[in-house]
């Protein structure tokens, strides 16, 4: 439970807002990171954190699209694919991502690691192809580079295995 | 008076109180503004487009400081270039409107063929077809064609269920937000919302259960195309088959004003029934709102198993007998027992019911014991005394009043005056929440009081304390006007004020509304609350007064009229305490409800009952009448603030039933009595002759209605929605005595009675919920899922003790009676307390404050 494991997080967003409801955003936030996604559950445990319906967390993680109301990937992916971008690449960039991950549009690979997504403008335009990774970002990107960001990945999610 | 400001509609100049928003002062002055999104009761929120209009201001000269004119001396105006939205606009002096140009025509024009994009115009299948404001105003202000490629349309789901009682059609909704803001700005249930953006917007419910308020049928009033509509009456009838007959409710004592749609249907053999309630508009009591019950409780109407003749037990078994010998036999058994009768009146007996048993009674005693059904409140004669003044509307209250709520869980007692505490809270009212537990209440309370069950008193004495040290308020009282005055002061010098945040907040407001529940208390204690309240009342000037006095939440819908018809709990407890020999049972079912009273009703040699089933309580009596529903006759009810109104007939009669008011007459007929009155308007005509309070009551005068805003249906659906137009009256309000300055009051002090303490376990508290197995809820079926399971709420503490976990099948027994019923630990029952809503179970426990033991038992 998020009240339990991140009492003082918790305790630090609600100190920064007049009252508990406007804590919601961060709060939501918070559970997606810690579940990888707002599943029914995260939306009424975060509902419950700042006394409103579910219906409301519900609303506002469908009208943000940062977050998301799907399972997805340990790594997600999210390629800005606006007309910036695309004339420096990251069109063909993201295609051949996709191919290199194995995956549709949108996609989540097998191994349930990565999700793939084309996002709107993420204000780095100068340094497109460019990307998110779990909010992270990383630009300049060509296929070899995420290659090996994406072999990193891998290892690192192996050895959290082994742990 | 409010300041008022002069604004110009299409070059004619009109006047308006400032402050006011653009669509609602043209529509004061009869100029549609069309609109889909907002909604007068709402806040403005600009969504929808609709309406658009050129907005500008009168051109005034920067030097002179004066309006510059043109060569005929008329008003020059500056315009804005775009077309603005009107309801986000308040009316300022000087502010000038178009709404019949070419750039607004157009305007409206483009909206429509926006909306209707992707709008099914699946009308001719559509509830709302008939009284829709998008089919309305595409035929007014609409694009006759549409460009749109149906290709490219979107499709969505339809008939989604929210809930069990409102079904949404996600291709009609047009996202105006009225359904989400009424739940959120109105109710406070913020169990509504839209997911997702753009095109993919939608209406979405994840509560528990769905769609989880008491107020959900008024979202389909406000829904502005058929997106919305209820289980009960979707695909029921068309609108404009229906007849609109005027009726009240019968379920509680906030009175709301309804619409009954009927008509003659198929499937009830031909005969003219209710297809579905809506609200009536009166904005003195319900304004344009009603709740969940009684927008669906109407199925009793015409429920399987109404009585349809009256029934006589012979042997053990029921045989069916005429009424004149049913007459004849009820006579001759007063005859024999009148100097041992007890009469029973039930909480939705009309006032021409009570009159006439009353007379009835009265024929065979001196002085009859007449007894109301639940006894579990008293004080209606305080009420008469200190009662809300003239002129009071609850709708229009703000920050210069203070609202005190004790001993009721105000939501679950009287959901509409719980929305519109609500909604006074919001606007500034001092709120202030005086109970054993929490309720729902106490989220919008500027304070909230705890004190233990059976000490209400000391809180109201506490608060009475301290005004008496405030000379402003009470140093003008005298002792000439007020009986006891000196008796009070001396009592109360003794009382340490208490709870000062809330006694100033109550005290310092000019006004005071006192809402008084029986939750906790015996009757007894329970005058001793009343007297309290109307102590405090009377002692701070604050009785007599708009806006101010007290107001009981009865559990029915007629209970302040039976006492000001001289019936009385009181009256109930000493026949409950001594059985007469014979009982006259009006419209109650006491068997069932209270073990006590279904000791003395099975004890007595002969009982009567009329009914609209057969209930534990006609299966107890000697002689069931069938009586008609509050839909197939007329008659008046009282509400809680003592506006007596009226009722009119609705629908056809089942079976040979009667209304009591005549059963009872004709009974009084064979006893010699006056002969019985040809209607039940000239039975009121015989109490406005012989009750002081009820003389202008006539019911020409209690059809008598007002304009009244914002306007509703009719050409105006778009506007305030499909609630109907009040053309049936808005009855009178009953002043208190205390109105009249020369009047003689009295107050009395008052003591609390200590808490008997008693080996028992735990102290049994009856708490009344809304969604209840009453007899005139019960058939209503589809609200089935809401009733809860018969439940007793527990202390964790206590729970702990006794080994007793949420869920738990428990029995709760005390003095001649036992229960079983689903163990609730929700932190809700103070320690000590075991909390048993009333009437969900056919086994009668107690209906005030009893000992009890609780213990688990197996599956």
């Amino acid at each position: 439970m998020l009240a339990e494991k991140y009492a003082d997080r918790i305790e630090k967003i609600f100190s920064k807002y007049p009252d508990k409801r406007s804590a919601i955003m961060d709060l939501l936030y918070l559970a997606q990171e810690e579940y990888g996604w707002l599943s029914g559950d995260a939306l009424e445990e975060v509902a419950a954190l700042v006394d409103v319906d579910p219906t409301q967390a519900h609303s506002i993680a469908g009208f943000y699209t940062m977050y998301s109301e799907k399972p997805k990937g340990k790594y997600w992916f999210q390629v800005c694919t606006d007309l910036p971008c695309a004339l420096r690449g990251a069109d063909d960039f993201y295609q051949a991502l996709c191919e290199y991950l194995g995956v549709e549009d949108g996609g989540t690979t097998e191994d349930g690691l990565f999700t793939v997504e084309q996002v709107m403008c993420l204000a780095a335009c100068d340094r497109a192809p460019m990307m998110q990774c779990n909010f992270h970002y990383h630009e300049n990107l060509d296929l070899d580079k995420v290659k090996a960001l994406v072999e990193q990945l891998r290892q690192e999610a192996a050895a959290a295995q082994g742990e | 008076m409010t300041e008022t400001v002069t604004f110009y509609i299409d070059g004619q100049a009109y006047q308006v109180a400032k402050g006011t928003n653009l669509v609602d002062a043209a529509k004061m002055h009869d100029i549609d503004i069309p609109v889909f999104c907002y909604h007068p009761k709402l806040k403005p929120v600009g969504m929808c487009r609709m309406c658009l209009v050129e907005l500008g201001s009168l051109s005034v000269n920067r030097e002179t400081g004066e309006v510059e004119r043109d060569e005929h001396g008329e008003p020059v105006f500056r315009w804005f270039p775009r077309l603005q939205t009107a309801c986000t606009q308040v009316v300022t002096d000087g502010l000038a409107v178009r709404t019949t140009t070419e750039a607004v025509v157009q305007g409206r024009n483009s909206i429509l063929e926006f909306l209707l994009t992707s709008h099914p115009l699946d009308c001719p299948v559509c509830d709302k077809g008939g009284e829709c404001p998008l089919q309305n105003l595409t035929m007014g202000y609409g694009p006759g064609e549409s460009r749109f490629l149906i290709d490219d349309k979107i499709r969505l789901d339809k008939h989604v269920p929210l809930g069990e009682l409102i079904y949404l059609d996600r291709e009609r909704c047009i996202q105006c937000a009225r359904c989400t803001r009424f739940c959120d700005e109105i109710v406070g249930d913020d169990v509504l919302a839209f997911h997702e953006r753009g095109r993919r917007l939608q209406i979405v419910t994840i509560s528990d259960p769905p769609f989880d308020t008491k107020f959900s049928g008024n979202t389909t009033d406000i829904c502005p195309v058929g997106a919305l509509t209820t289980a009960d009456f979707r695909f029921g009838a068309r609108p404009w088959e229906l007849q609109e007959e005027a009726t009240i409710c019968p379920h509680c004592p906030v009175g709301c004003n309804l619409s009954a749609g009927t008509r003659l249907d198929r499937d009830a053999g031909g005969k003219k029934i209710i297809k579905r309630i809506m609200p009536r508009q009166n904005e003195w009591v319900n304004e344009i709102w009603i709740c969940d019950k009684g927008r669906f409780g109407h199925h009793h109407t015409r429920a399987e198993g109404r009585l349809e003749q009256p029934m006589l037990k012979q042997n053990g078994a029921w045989v069916p007998i005429d009424w004149p010998a049913a007459y004849d036999l009820v006579a001759a058994k007063l005859r024999q027992y009148g100097d041992s009768l007890g009469v029973l009146a039930g909480p939705s007996l009309s006032n021409e019911d009570l009159w006439e048993l009353r007379k009835l009674a009265g024929l065979v005693a001196s002085e009859p014991k007449l007894g109301v059904w639940p006894a579990a409140m008293t004080g209606g004669d305080l009420v008469a005394q200190v009662g809300v003044g003239s002129g009071t509307m609850l709708r229009a209250v703000g920050p210069e009043t203070a609202i005190l709520v004790i001993a009721s869980d105000f939501e679950e007692e009287a959901p509409i005056w719980w929305l519109q505490v609500k909604q006074a809270a919001d606007r500034g009212a001092a709120v202030v929440v005086a109970n054993a537990r929490p309720t729902k209440l106490d989220r919008y309370a500027r304070a909230v009081v705890r004190y233990r069950y059976g000490e209400a008193v000391s809180v109201l004495n506490g608060f009475a304390a301290q005004a008496l040290k405030d000379k402003s308020l009470t140093g003008k009282l005298s002792e000439s006007r007020v009986a006891g005055l000196s008796q009070l002061r001396a009592a109360l010098k003794g009382v340490k004020p208490a709870f000062g945040d809330a006694g100033r907040m109550l005290l310092s407001a000019e006004n005071l509304i006192i809402f008084a529940g029986g939750e906790g208390l015996s009757v007894a204690q329970h005058r001793e609350l009343m007297q309290a309240a109307a102590n405090l009342l009377i002692l701070t000037g604050r009785a007599g007064r708009a806006n101010s006095g007290l107001v009981a939440v009865w559990p029915g819908a007629n209970m302040q009229g039976a006492y000001d018809l001289g019936y009385s709990a009181e009256a109930t407890q000493a026949l409950l305490d001594t059985p007469p020999r014979m009982w006259i049972i009006g419209a109650a079912n006491p068997v069932a409800e209270d073990a006590r009273a279904a000791r003395a009703i099975t004890g007595a040699e002969f009982v009567v009952a009329t009914s609209l089933f057969m209930t534990p309580t006609s299966e107890a009596a000697d002689l069931v009448l069938p009586r008609q529903s509050f839909a197939e006759r007329e008659g008046t009810f009282t509400n809680g603030m003592r506006r007596v109104q009226r009722f009119y007939t609705v629908q056809g009669i089942i079976g040979d039933s009667l209304p009591d008011w005549k059963i009872f007459a004709a009974i009084g007929e064979r006893l010699n009595g006056p002969k019985a009155r040809i209607s039940a308007g000239a039975v009121m005509k015989d109490i406005t002759a012989h009750v002081p309070a009820y003389a202008q009551a006539s019911y020409p005068r209690l059809a008598q209605v007002e304009r009244q805003f914002p306007l509703v249906g009719g050409d105006d659906l778009y506007y305030g929605g499909t609630a109907y137009f009040n053309l049936s009256g808005l009855g009178l309000a009953i002043p208190p005595v205390a109105e009249d300055g020369s009047a003689q009051l009295e107050v009395r002090p008052v003591t609390v009675d200590a808490p008997a303490s008693t080996d028992a376990d735990l102290s049994l508290i009856p708490v009344r919920v809304l969604y209840d197995r009453d007899v005139l809820f019960e058939p209503s079926r589809l609200m089935h899922h809401r009733v809860p399971p018969p439940s007793v709420e527990l202390n964790q503490a206590d729970a702990e003790r006794l080994g007793i976990a949420d869920g738990d099948r428990v029995a709760v027994e005390g003095d001649g009676y036992q229960i079983t019923a689903t163990a609730r630990v929700d932190g809700r029952a103070p320690a000590g307390y075991a909390l048993l809503p009333v009437r969900l179970s056919s086994t009668p426990a107690p209906t005030t404050p009893a000992a009890c033991t609780v213990r688990k038992i197996g599956e």
